[in-house]
């Protein structure tokens, strides 16, 4: 205390650099006891957006698989390789393609960062999906949580609307063809199809115009969008009283250090005594000293599995980066499409669906589909079944949504394996 | 003081305070500016003029269009018919979901989605919506024959040379 105190000379100043540089900018110390774990959370602004203490259920891996956590973390990956990828991209059609064949070529890192980007975009999607089924078999969109579950399911639509404006951009054979046919299924939406074509084109063909509206929305729109609605998505976890989590087995009876018995069931509030706000904000019933502690310290339980769950994500990256190239076909050629041309295997169950009727299997029956996701948790309001996978209490409406994922997973194989030369049925073996 | 505005309705007064006046005005002015530049949004982003092929094209003289041939124009998107001395120009872009159809041996056949058509361009099996559109042919004065894509004619209607 006292050479705190001590005139602070230019000596002194510098004894103490890089150390006071250090503490202006973490305030704490690496924590060692419970008062700086605590403030380590809420004073690093990466780190505050998390709760001091977290309930040791909602960090059980079984439970969530970290498939929430693994989508956050596939999206900054597209965000970082994207914006490398932007600095020797142009949105031109008679140079994107070759800006492609540079990328493979003549940039340092170039083939490994669009691997990167490609195939994190492609899990991004999947574990998306992934992620809202888990949601969903686990009953968390139920009260209070409807309204994160609406956010989850606009984030699902931005993401293939992020991947689907990113698959024009390479500006080959498969990425025009694509986009012809995915514009020409919002044609078939009422009223307004025919409009929403034409602005997202720019003009009445797949063209320059498109190429630049496709990369507009790509770097600028969505990513602005996806990334306000991210932030809402957590704020909300934390409004919502944290991740749905499996109930606390049975409260048992516990010996306090003064070696009595507590009874571990919440006691009805007495106005005669005072309680400490912990055990009031709960309602009519105290958990003051009666409840026994689930929750642990943030730091470092919740931190350290986000940290595994970053590295593993990036490290899967890595590896498919390096063993596989990300496809790139032969360049525009606006007089032949490829045959069968086929849409990104996301969009491929679509397009079988497409095939039987442009209108239904484009708008139609996809519409309904988004339309149940987003008004579920306001038509299942039962409040029993949350917390645990494949809840008895929840068969119908898992039965329902299993059904529909079901028939779009077999759609999906269809169009992948069994879709030949002009969308003829074939046999792959 | 307040100035207050004196509003009649139903025969009765009320009063309108200057600060719920004043509330009113913004209130208005904030849906006014969202709805104005929600419309000018899109305005702005729907092209007023589009770049690219015009619509509008000569395809040469009809020598290069030999009787009982069907040839397609690949830029053009379009495929020229020729029956003795009737010609007529039917678009190839599928009227599904805009792929190009190719020839086959019944007609037109469309890779992306498996329509087909028949020689006149009329659906005869897949998922497409409505046969290929047939589009306007007149012979210029020069003896080149010029297709207009604006201008749909009915199934049929040849240009007789």
């Amino acid at each position: 205390m006292s050479r705190d105190q001590a005139k602070p000379t230019l000596l002194t100043a510098l004894t103490q650099f890089p150390g006071n540089v250090w503490k202006s900018i973490f305030r704490n110390p690496i924590p060692s006891n419970d008062l700086e774990r605590s403030s380590t959370s809420f004073t690093n602004f990466f780190l505050h957006i998390h709760p001091v203490k977290v309930h040791k259920n909602s960090l059980r891996p079984a439970y969530t698989l970290g498939l929430g956590l693994v989508s956050f973390f596939l999206f900054v990956l597209l965000i970082l390789t994207g914006i490398l990828l932007m600095f020797y991209y142009v949105p031109s059609t008679s140079q994107a393609y070759d800006r492609m064949l540079d990328l493979r070529g003549s940039v340092a890192f170039g083939t490994i960062l669009r691997n990167m980007h490609r195939w994190s975009a492609h899990a991004m999607v999947a574990v998306v999906i992934m992620h809202l089924c888990r949601v969903f078999f686990t009953g968390s969109y139920k009260k209070p949580r409807e309204f994160n579950w609406v956010v989850g399911v606009a984030l699902f639509g931005l993401t293939l609307l992020m991947s689907f404006t990113g698959y024009l951009l390479p500006w080959d054979q498969l990425a025009f063809w694509a986009i012809t046919v995915g514009t020409a299924i919002a044609g078939y939406a009422p009223v307004i199809g025919k409009d929403i074509q034409f602005l997202l084109m720019g003009g009445s063909s797949v063209g320059q115009e498109a190429l630049l509206r496709f990369y507009v929305l790509h770097v600028a729109v969505l990513p602005a969008v996806l990334i306000l609605m991210i932030a809402i998505h957590f704020w909300r976890i934390r409004k919502d009283g944290g991740l749905s989590r499996p109930a606390d087995a049975d409260p048992t009876p516990t010996m306090d250090m003064m070696g009595t018995m507590t009874d571990p069931k919440p006691v009805l509030l007495s106005p005669r005594k005072t309680y400490g706000v912990q055990g009031l904000v709960r309602g009519p019933l105290t958990k003051v000293n009666n409840i026994p502690d689930n929750t642990v310290y943030s730091w470092p339980n919740l931190f350290i599995a986000e940290l595994f769950v970053f590295v593993m994500t990036l490290a899967v990256i890595l590896v498919l980066a390096l063993l596989f190239n990300a496809p790139l076909e032969e360049p525009v050629n606006v007089m032949h499409p490829p045959n069968p041309a086929k849409a990104p295997w996301y969009f491929l169950g679509l397009q079988e669906m497409v095939s039987y009727s442009a209108f239904w299997g484009g708008i139609g029956v996809p519409g309904i589909f988004m339309a149940l996701l987003l008004l579920t948790p306001y038509l299942d309001r039962s409040p029993k079944g949350v917390g645990k996978w494949f809840s008895k209490d929840r068969l119908l409406a898992n039965t329902i949504f299993l059904t529909f994922l079901v028939a779009n997973v077999i759609f999906v194989i269809i169009g992948t394996f069994f879709r030949g030369p002009n969308w003829a049925f074939v046999t792959p073996w | 003081m307040a100035v207050n505005l004196k509003r009649t309705s139903g025969g009765g007064t009320v009063e309108v305070s200057r600060r719920r006046m004043l509330g009113w005005i913004t209130g208005a002015g904030l849906v006014g500016s969202g709805v104005l530049s929600a419309i000018s949004n899109f305005v702005f982003i729907k092209p007023r003029a589009t770049y690219g092929a015009p619509q509008r094209f000569s395809i040469g003289k009809p020598d290069g269009f030999p009787p009982g041939t069907r040839i397609t124009l690949e830029t053009r998107r379009i495929c020229i018919l020729r029956e003795g001395n009737k010609l007529a120009a039917v678009s190839t872009t599928c009227t599904h979901l805009g792929c190009i159809v190719g020839l086959s041996d019944t007609g037109f056949a469309c890779p992306c989605h498996g329509s087909r058509f028949d020689q006149d361009g009329n659906v005869i099996g897949g998922p497409a919506p409505r046969a290929l559109p047939w589009f306007k042919t007149t012979l210029a004065p020069n003896g080149e024959i010029e297709v207009d894509k604006d201008i749909e004619v009915a199934p049929g209607s040849y240009l007789t040379l």
